[in-house]
Formats: C-alpha cells, sequence, structure tokens
C-alpha cells in the first residue's frame, strides 16, 4: 500500500503553524517562534532521514550526504530534485531551488521592496510579506538540519528568497 | 537461537536491548554486546580494501566467542544493532534477512513522535515486534 499525503492538507498545516506561533504563542517575539518552527522542522527531518537512509549503502563523505538531500530526499518530499548545488568546498553549500513547493502558492514579491522608496506604505507592506514568507521557510530549514545531523553532520541552515517562488538554502558545516 | 539483540546509539549509548533465554544471565550478554562495539568501530575506521561493498550496513560477523556468534549492522544514521546467536552454522543471507525486518521494526518506532531520539525504546509494540521476528527466525540450515 502506497500512503499518500495531500498536498493542500500539508500547505494548511504549514501556514497554520507559523501562524499559531507568530500571532498568538509568541507574537512579540519572532525569534522565538522561529526557533521553536525549525525545532518541529528538525525533529521531521530527523524522522525521515532515519527512514529514507534504510535502503542504501553509508555515505562516506560530506558531499555525498548532501547529494543525498538534493536528489533522493527532495523528491520524497517534493516529487523533484534540488535545481542547483553550489559548494565552496570548504563545508558552506547552496542548495537552490527554482519552484519551492511550500511557496508557490504565496502572494506578493518579498523582491519589491529594494525597488520600492522606503517611506512610502505599500513598501512597508512588502517587507511585512517577506518577512512573513521568511518565517514559513525555518520549517524546511528544520527538515534539513535534522536530516543532516542525523546522518553525523551537524550543521546551520539559514534560508534566502531571491524570487518568488525560488529559494535557496544556505547549509554550513560545523567543524 | 538468537540469545540476545541489542541497538546502540550513536555515541554507544544503549537504546535497547533484550536478551531471549533463561540460561544465561542478562549480565554476560550485556558483556558480549558491549565487547563487539569496539569491533564495529574498528570495522568502520579500517574497511577491507575488498570488495565493492565497501559501506555496506551490514557489518557480518563481528567475532565469534566459544558459545556465541555476534553479528553487526550499522545504519546510515550511526546507529548500531548486534546480535547474538548460539547458531553455529549460519548463512549471511539469514541474518541480512534479520537485520532488514529489525530495521523497519526500529524505523517505526523511532518514527513515533512520542519517542525522544537519543532515549531508550520503551514502546511495547517494538518489543512485541522484536520478538515475533525473534521467533520467527531460525538459522540453523539443518532445522
Amino acid at each position: 500500500m502506497v500512503r499518500e499525503v495531500s498536498e493542500s492538507c500539508m500547505d494548511s498545516l504549514l501556514t497554520e503553524i507559523v501562524s499559531s506561533y507568530c500571532n498568538r504563542f509568541y507574537a512579540n517575539k519572532p525569534e522565538l517562534a522561529a526557533r521553536r518552527i525549525e525545532a518541529i522542522g528538525y525533529q521531521v527531518g530527523h524522522q525521515l532521514s532515519e527512514r529514507y537512509t534504510m535502503e542504501r549503502p553509508r555515505f562516506s563523505d560530506h558531499l555525498e550526504a548532501i547529494k543525498f538531500i538534493c536528489k533522493d530526499f527532495w523528491s520524497e518530499l517534493f516529487k523533484k530534485q534540488i535545481d542547483n548545488l553550489k559548494t565552496n568546498h570548504r563545508g558552506t553549500f547552496v542548495l537552490q531551488d527554482n519552484k519551492f513547493r511550500w511557496l508557490s502558492r504565496m502572494s506578493g514579491d518579498p523582491s519589491m521592496e529594494i525597488s520600492g522608496a522606503s517611506q512610502d506604505p505599500s513598501a512597508i507592506s512588502e517587507n511585512k510579506a517577506a518577512q512573513a514568507t521568511g518565517m514559513h521557510l525555518y520549517f524546511p530549514c528544520g527538515i534539513i538540519r535534522g536530516a543532516l545531523s542525523t546522518l553525523g553532520i551537524p550543521c546551520a541552515v539559514s534560508a534566502d528568497i531571491s524570487n518568488l517562488p525560488a529559494c535557496s538554502f544556505v547549509v554550513r558545516i560545523k567543524v | 537461537m538468537i540469545v540476545c539483540i541489542a541497538v546502540v546509539g550513536h555515541q554507544n549509548n544503549p537504546l535497547y536491548i533484550q536478551s531471549f533465554t533463561e540460561a544465561d544471565d542478562a549480565l554476560k550478554l550485556h558483556h558480549i554486546v558491549h565487547c563487539s562495539l569496539d569491533v564495529v568501530d574498528e570495522r568502520v575506521n579500517n574497511p577491507k580494501k575488498s570488495g565493492p561493498m565497501i559501506n555496506e550496513t551490514f557489518l557480518g560477523l563481528l567475532y565469534p566467542t566459544e558459545n556465541y556468534k555476534v553479528y553487526g549492522y550499522l545504519t546510515n544514521t550511526k546507529v548500531k544493532f548486534i546480535l547474538v546467536t548460539t547458531d553455529l552454522d549460519v548463512r549471511d543471507a539469514d541474518v541480512r534477512n534479520f537485520f532488514r525486518r529489525f530495521h523497519s521494526a526500529y524505523l517505526d518506532a523511532v518514527s513515533n513522535p512520542f519517542h525522544v531520539p537519543g532515549k531508550k525504546i520503551t514502546s511495547k509494540t517494538f518489543a512485541e515486534r522484536v520478538s515475533t521476528i525473534v521467533k520467527s527466525v531460525s538459522f540453523n540450515t539443518a532445522g
């Protein structure tokens, strides 16, 4: 039996997690809300990587583990692979997804905030939209960090929105 | 007959250990499991250059003692499974198959949202499933 997850349910759940933590539990402390959302993602990533690596041989180096995240892990989660992987060969990897599924339904374009003058009200609302979008990326960041930590690679993950729905995740491996 | 099965975490912390025999005291089996951890480390750090199975999860026979054979398995997530058996004539394929079934039982146990990662596995369902697997397996080709 193939188990499936409804995509719209997943989208709604993520939106609801973010809005609960940002507007109800930690309304005045966005950093704390971000940390909690990231922690939920961490546990999800931890358990998923445990499952998805069952049938494969052990990874010999970091690059192989990152490739696994880009290909198999991403395909299991989002039915597509990471579009672009860059590295400086010193422990920093940039994973770029040109159409990140959890941002594809998001409206508002955060790249506008740079071009708009900072004084007019539309620019402020754009800035808010960018913040809200950023909040939705703590969960996938946590998933990546959880998956890599479980594979024995402690790291820090941050996300970067260039122009919706593309986004990139920056993985810094701790040495 | 399988006399003991253990799950050991990535910092060599015991996650689950269960013996299936009345004859030997549990402490002796725990000791055997403990000793095998060094062999696992040795296998992982100095892999044999021969063969394509260099990073395989199944580590094979770790070491034989007078009465027992000890087998090991290391997952991608650095969790070790140790199996102690009294059977002398064991086929690798059978052990491999056992570990595969044990691994999926373990996966289901740690995927429980109430399980705290890195803590001992206390799930009754897991214990039952493990004893079912252990009972259903007999390695001896003779019977």
